[in-house]
């Protein structure tokens, strides 16, 4: 997309006109991710990338501008891998077919949303930004920076994942031909949970087949199937909602059956099948752990929360993230992270499940998500510990540069 | 008995039928004056004089010649300024409902022209607001709508100048809430841009892309109804990579992408404002005016001078306030040659205002679409004007 093309150069230039700026912050203790929190840390900052990292030993180049924040902790921009809080659900769901895989959440993306501002009001740096659950095979996923801009949003990497969802939702609305228009694009199946798992196996033994083909000279691509096809190759992470115990069992067979590899996101029931989902390496996406309702427009899908789910995940070895899904509920991520280290988690588990982890899981983990040398220099910086309810965002800083809200 | 026809009485008579020709067009000549004659907004001229004959701008100024500035009908306001009549670049009229398919959302090859009736009142209030002309667009409740036409009033009923104009594309709200794809912002963007690729596709023979096609090359003006900054991005991205300079309309959003707009070399349609809209659509105009993107104002006719004089009250100059009306959407439909300026050679769509057309105090006197008189404020008065 060239529009997005001109904001990753606009960004670009950005960060060359802060390429000669050298910054070092001095805090308290700082929580790089994917570690040990180093006490009087120092963080050094060279045009928009992180230099250095380390204690109060740690060699300051010349010329930096040093910044003392005395007893405030800095932590890596936060990265929310579940994010359905912006736009309205009608544009991040097409909903004239279930299976829609070609569809790009990038589309339905507004960085001036309210709740991006308050996302990164809150730390957030980093967005999976993904379609909704209406359909059983929804599209694709973006992972955007919360960078306000006038022009697009700085794009981190597109289309890097599938949504796929389990359950009652994908089938709400859907009905049996009786009364009303007939030619609504409502009158279709699937109108239960055995429709919406028909709909993906037939969507991808269509994918196998497409596949195989040869594709006659000239013919136009499929643009649904081509999805399909990455998917099948790992070449896009599948991210399959799936909240009932019932539905993470499916979801994982599915996948099993075409040999792709899933995320479960929501996982609300996950806790109950701890050791099949550590067995089968999938990740899990706990959406607003602190919350006592379960997200979805499908009601709770017959998932039962539980506050000790995450430190289940955590004992039995299941990789996880913490997000703040489609839940109305739910907490700041940072909030969500505290909660999680309230109900067992070490803080350093808890930091890594809204930073690192989901770097990882989305395949950005090269850019952002922990503070190292090399990587963009997305970092938060708060009044306090951020797993203590009183800290504060006191400053959030995006390639370097610090975001004035 | 026949007489043979010499060859010396075939030249007399052709040349009394040329002498008889020339005396009933100059019977038809109209010379009008005014105190200012606005050519252009950017040409205006003290005392003016354009001599209309057959429907155009004949003359302008010095360049009437004095035997047909004779011959020709006066009509004169001592004091008025006669205006190009404004132009809307984009609407329905009041006919959306039967502007708009409902079986699909692409339906590149309807005409707004063949569903439009004429007749209506709306239509026939058109000079009595100063409009001459008008965009006809397919309704907005399409992704892919149609093709605009160019709509003229001409008493009881309307002219349709050109019916094959801009294509009209939209991905309003309206165009994604209806019971078919799509019903998102996604499927909309990837309808649009699957279509583009399509027409880029020399190989395919569907003939509904031959709009795009005609888009993609120059020829055809593309008009796309966008509102949020998410609407705008999609449809500047889709025209961007299509290689289409839009003509934006709504653009509700615009301030929050002026350089997006222009980097896409975005024209836009704003619709009418009010004086208690808010403070970001009021000033947007002399943001866009800043920007140097050019716009147009599109609504309710009776609203357009309110909405001119807006934008010159937060800002823009009375000139682009002006040319907003006139001169930008008679570019944006093309038809730059024939109305939006009069010019020789224009068609001779003018009004007659008191004063200055952006001054809302001015009274509209009288108005001529295609050199015929469709408007006069009062008979006594206007003979009073013309004496």
């Amino acid at each position: 997309m060239k529009a997005h093309t001109i904001a990753c150069v606009l960004a670009l230039a950005a960060a060359v006109a802060a390429q000669d700026e050298i910054h070092a912050y001095k805090a308290a203790r700082i929580w790089p991710a994917g570690g040990s929190p180093v006490e009087q840390g120092v963080l050094v900052v060279v045009g928009g990338k992180v230099a250095a990292i380390g204690g109060a030993d740690t060699a300051i180049p010349e010329g930096a501008k040093v910044h003392d924040l005395g007893s405030a902790v800095i932590t890596p921009g936060l990265v929310d891998a579940s994010w359905q809080r912006t736009g309205s659900p009608e544009d991040r769901n097409e909903q004239s077919s279930e299976v829609t895989p070609h569809m790009r959440a990038i589309d339905a993306w507004d960085p001036l949303d309210p709740q991006v501002v308050r996302a990164r009001k809150g730390g957030v740096t980093t967005l999976h930004h993904t379609p909704g659950n209406r359909a059983v095979i929804g599209g694709l996923g973006v992972v955007v920076k919360t960078t306000p801009a006038s022009a697009p949003t700085t794009l981190l990497k597109d289309d890097v994942s599938l949504r796929i969802t389990m359950g009652a939702e994908p089938s709400m609305g859907n009905r049996a031909i009786r009364g009303g228009s007939v030619d609504s694009i409502y009158y279709r199946r699937p109108t239960t949970r055995m429709g919406v798992v028909w709909e993906v196996r037939r969507a991808f033994s269509k994918a196998q087949d497409y596949q195989q083909r040869t594709i006659a000279e000239g013919s136009p691509a499929d643009p649904a199937m081509e999805v399909l096809v990455r998917a099948l190759q790992g070449k896009v992470t599948v991210i399959t909602t799936a909240r009932a115990e019932q539905d993470i069992r499916t979801a994982l067979r599915l996948a099993d059956e075409f040999g792709y590899k899933t995320a479960i996101d929501e996982g609300v029931e996950s806790h109950v099948m701890a050791e099949e989902l550590a067995a089968a390496g999938a990740t899990v996406m706990v959406g607003a752990p602190s919350a006592d309702r379960v997200s979805g427009a499908g009601g709770s899908d017959g998932a039962e929360p539980r506050w000790s789910t995450l430190s289940r995940l955590a004992t039995a070895g299941v990789p996880f993230v913490v997000t703040t899904g489609g839940n109305a509920a739910a907490l700041p991520l940072a909030q969500e992270a505290m909660f999680a280290v309230r109900f067992g988690l070490t803080p350093e588990l808890a930091l890594d499940a809204v930073t690192l982890r989901p770097a990882r899981l989305l395949g950005v983990d090269d850019r952002v998500g922990s503070l190292a040398p090399g990587k963009d220099a997305d970092f938060v910086i708060w009044s306090t510990d951020p797993f203590d309810p009183t800290a504060v965002a006191t400053a959030v800083h995006v390639n370097g540069t610090r975001i004035q809200d | 008995m026949s007489i043979p026809m010499t060859s010396s009485f075939r030249i007399l008579a052709a040349a009394l039928a040329a002498a008889l020709i020339a005396s009933q067009a100059s019977a038809q000549d109209v010379l009008v004056r005014a105190a200012k004659l606005v050519v252009s907004p950017d040409l205006v001229l003290e005392n003016g004089e354009l001599l209309v004959r057959s429907g155009k701008v004949a003359y302008v100024g010095s360049e009437i010649p004095a035997e047909a500035r004779q011959r020709a009908t006066k009509r004169e306001w001592p004091t008025a300024t006669i205006a190009p009549g404004a132009v809307v670049a984009f609407g329905w009229l009041g006919q959306e409902e039967a502007l708009g398919e409902r079986a699909t959302a692409f339906t590149p090859e309807l005409r707004a022209a063949d569903g439009f009736d004429g007749t209506t009142e709306a239509v026939r209030k058109l000079p009595a607001e100063g409009v001459t002309a008008y965009g006809l667009a397919p309704s907005s409740r399409n992704v892919v709508a149609g093709i605009g036409a160019l709509v003229k009033p001409a008493g009881e009923f309307a002219r349709i100048p050109a019916d094959d104009l801009f294509l009209h594309l939209s991905v309003v709200k309206q165009a994604r809430d209806q019971e078919r794809w799509p019903t998102s912002i996604m499927g909309a963007a990837d309808l649009l841009r699957t279509t583009f690729k399509a027409a880029a596709n020399p190989v395919s023979g569907d003939t509904r892309l031959r709009p795009f096609r005609e888009a993609m090359q120059g020829q055809r003006q593309v008009f796309v109804h966008a509102n949020t900054l998410n609407e705008l991005t999609v449809a500047l991205d889709a025209c961007t990579q299509a290689g289409i300079a839009p003509v934006v309309v709504g653009a509700g959003d615009a301030a929050k992408c002026i350089d997006q707009l222009k980097a896409a070399r975005a024209r836009v349609v704003l619709g009418t404002a009010s004086p208690d809209a808010k403070v970001a659509q009021l000033e947007l105009p002399a943001k866009l005016e800043a920007a140097g993107i050019p716009f147009a104002i599109a609504g309710e006719p009776s609203t357009l001078r309110w909405s001119a004089a807006l934008a010159v009250r937060h800002g823009a100059t009375r000139r682009t306030a002006l040319s907003a009306l006139t001169r930008v959407p008679a570019e944006m439909l093309g038809m730059q040659d024939r109305i939006g300026s009069l010019r020789a050679g224009c068609d001779a769509d003018f009004a007659v205002w008191s004063g200055d057309p952006v001054e809302l105090t001015s009274e509209l006197l009288a108005v001529y679409v295609d050199g015929e008189e469709r408007h006069v404020k009062d008979a006594a008065q206007a003979a009073k004007e013309k004496n």
